[in-house]
């Protein structure tokens, strides 16, 4: 292999890859980052084997050729060299890469790229058109709802299933559900149904954040038990988590007694305050919805008290249709439900202090967001 | 027959019926010594369900990418789980980190397989942790376990799996494997055969590194000596062994437990003479020594010394210091 690149695109690609690199794995090649020429350009790919990372940068390719060079070693140098022309060359026999840049030059020994896990080669044509930006809000509106306990691994999934031109993420914890449902563009072949690890997700709207309003493919190879985001110069593979999620439609209340409309960034800056009084105790803040009267709006009082900290309230005004209601809700879970809504309004609706809570954007039917309430306690 | 192991050729036959008829358990249970062949076994089973072009169902290429990778325990669909030393503890962490990877679909194989090796080193909370996966793993899993007996485990993981239990070969079977896979000189492949007490992977062990059959040797040869010096001598041969070099990666505790691990079956030679058994010797090298040391002691004597190194591999898993320990032996040692 012989290629030069610019050490400003190496260095953006290398950090983009490394966050797959697995360094303490029993296979030492995944400590490694594969390093090869790929039509042109040069392919950086790196696997813990649950996600994989690959980013094509523009190169000027003399010979091909692939090698795996250890990721702490290669990224901290390359990250030491001036911004300046890389020029990559491999000795076959010794599998050991020069790397020369102005004035610095270094040999990296590697390990032979056959030994790194085969990488999926995507059927692109069969896959499924997205945009960039809006997955990626869609992926920061339910990944944070997905549960952390390995206990039940389906849980710590994001749910994906695609029918018709109708494309939805769900994620569940327990405690709280989250769904978030899109159009495509296209009609989709066949329907799909598969558990993404969260990780894996969130990993993909870090990455995209350069994206814009770039198209990105999403492939799901049949009986291969992963997903491929491709996107012009990068992708992101994920082991699919195996299992039955559960069927959170039914979990979702079908109707309620009191629907609460207010200001989606107050009732956040009230939740934070809360926040800060709860954390301390029981994670508690108590949400006390008072009807208004004629010409009279309705009010929210907000409220977060522990032991040691102290106690703190705020009201919001809102609008109200039904009863008042005095219900719990986890502030923490609060708080990340309204960083990810982004219409100016929120609609909370309730039913009784033991059944769970409707959060909705105002105008946007699909993003829904389901919590349970905690206990009142005295 | 590829599986080319040496002896348990019913768990071979077993194995690879349940591959070829589609019957694999979910989980197996390898019980057996050291050495015997249970990971041998299992890697081979690993090899017969993923090769992706076996020459007969059930029967692995062993050239393939897949299969070599498996021999050396670095493939993707193969998560392999043991204490970081032997004699270490399997801590629950590693379980769980487990069982987030059996989670996930298989990376290129038809199934994950996860070893897990001397399981009775796991913590009990690590084998608790894995008991539910136990129960029920994912349809693609198959899960293997490895240990040197049946009661050092919980009796909820061993009812959890199909255990399948080796026992070691008859001497000539190691003498002979020795001789005509890896070409060892006849003379030393009986010798290594008896060493090994029949478990022909601690023989093809003492065989590829003969400083270990070197070091054992020199370690016998010490204890003869003791046997006749005073008090004096014995201590400071202890002190001198459990003495904390730097130069060496080896702990003071582990290399006394290698002294006794290759006392005791020397012990065993003079219990079995003394007590006028004819089965055969470990240290068929030491016949005459043996025989001398048995009928001056008596199988009293030499059952006690069995048991007080038995007590002395005990106390040195329960971190007691290796000195004193070695001390204590050395009191009860006969003066010979």
């Amino acid at each position: 292999m012989k290629a030069s690149v610019l050490q400003e695109n190496l260095a953006h690609g290398l950090s983009m890859v490394s966050r797959a690199v697995s360094p303490r794995s029993t296979l030492p090649v995944l400590a490694n980052i594969l390093v090869a020429t790929d039509e042109g350009r040069l392919r950086l790919s790196a696997t813990n084997l649950e996600l994989g990372i690959t980013s094509w940068i523009g190169a000027k390719v003399e010979d091909e050729g692939a090698i795996t060079v250890p990721a702490r070693t290669f990224s901290d140098m390359i990250s030491t060299l001036p911004n300046d022309r890389v020029n990559l060359s491999l000795n076959v026999r010794t599998q050991t890469l020069n790397v020369r840049c102005g004035s610095s030059n270094a040999d990296i020994k590697g390990i032979d790229a056959q030994e790194f896990p085969p990488l999926p080669s995507p059927d692109l044509a069969s896959g499924i058109q997205m945009n960039v930006a809006d997955l990626k809000e869609m992926i920061q509106q339910v990944a944070f709802a997905a549960s952390s306990d390995e206990a039940r691994p389906v849980l710590t999934g994001i749910l994906l299933t695609v029918q018709g031109n109708k494309v939805v993420l769900s994620a569940a914890d327990g405690f709280r559900l989250s769904i978030r449902r899109a159009e495509l563009s296209s009609q989709v072949a066949r329907p799909i149904t598969a558990i993404i690890p969260a990780r894996a997700l969130i990993e993909l709207a870090r990455i995209s954040t350069d994206g814009g309003d770039q198209p990105l493919t999403m492939v799901l190879p049949p009986g291969r038990g992963q997903v491929i985001f491709r996107t012009k110069d990068a992708e992101l593979t994920s082991q699919l988590i195996e299992g039955t999620f559960p069927d959170l439609e039914q979990v979702i209340p079908r109707n309620s007694r009191t629907r609460t409309v207010l200001s989606t960034a107050a009732f956040l800056k009230a939740c934070k305050q809360a926040e800060i009084f709860a954390r301390e105790g029981s994670h508690i803040a108590r949400i006390n919805i008072i009807p208004g009267g004629e010409m009279q709006p309705g009010i929210v009082e907000i409220s977060g008290q522990s032991e040691e900290t102290g106690f703190n309230q705020t009201q919001v005004d809102c609008t109200v249709e039904g009863p008042g209601i005095l219900i719990a809700f986890n502030v923490r879970f609060l708080r990340e439900v309204l960083e990810v809504i982004k219409t100016p309004n929120v609609v909370i609706e309730t039913t009784a202090d033991n059944s769970p809570g409707v959060f909705k954007p105002v105008g946007d039917d699909n993003f829904t967001h389901v919590i349970m309430p905690m206990h009142l306690g005295d | 027959m590829t599986w080319d192991i040496l002896g348990h050729e019913w768990a071979v036959n077993l194995l690879q019926e349940h591959v070829a008829r589609d019957r694999l358990r979910h989980a197996y249970l390898l019980i057996g010594p050291r050495g015997v062949g249970r990971r041998t076994l299992a890697l081979r089973l690993a090899q017969a369900v993923n090769c992706p072009q076996p020459a007969a169902a059930g029967d692995p290429c062993r050239v393939c990418r897949a299969c070599l990778q498996i021999e050396r325990m670095q493939y993707p669909d193969l998560t392999v789980v043991q204490a970081e030393t032997e004699g270490g503890v399997l801590k629950v962490d590693q379980v769980r980190e487990l069982q987030h990877s059996l989670a996930l679909a298989p990376y290129e194989a038809r199934y994950r397989v996860a070893l897990l090796l001397r399981f009775e080193e796991a913590h009990a909370s690590a084998a608790n942790a894995l008991l539910k996966t136990l129960e029920e793993p994912p349809a693609q899993v198959i899960m293997l376990l490895t240990a040197s007996s049946q009661e050092s485990l919980l009796p909820t993981i061993v009812s959890r799996c199909e255990p399948l239990r080796l026992r070691p070969l008859a001497l000539e079977d190691v003498a002979q494997g020795l001789q005509t896979r890896w070409q060892a000189p006849e003379a030393q492949a009986t010798l290594l055969a008896h060493l090994s007490g029949g478990r022909p992977g601690y023989a093809l062990a003492l065989y590829r590194e003969p400083e270990r059959l070197q070091q054992r040797q020199e370690w016998v040869q010490a204890l003869f000596h003791l046997l006749k010096d005073g008090r004096v001598q014995r201590f400071n041969y202890i002190k001198e062994l459990t003495k904390d070099s730097n130069k060496e990666k080896e702990k003071p505790r582990d290399r006394l437990r290698q002294v006794v691990l290759a006392w005791l079956p020397v012990w065993r030679d003079v219990l079995l003479r003394a007590a006028g058994s004819a089965a055969p010797l470990i240290n068929p090298d030491l016949e005459a020594d043996v025989a001398r040391l048995a009928s001056a002691l008596g199988p009293q004597t030499a059952r006690q010394i069995v048991a007080n190194l038995d007590r002395s591999l005990e106390l040195l898993d329960k971190n007691a210091n290796p000195q004193l320990v070695g001390e204590v032996l050395m009191l009860d040692l006969p003066r010979f």
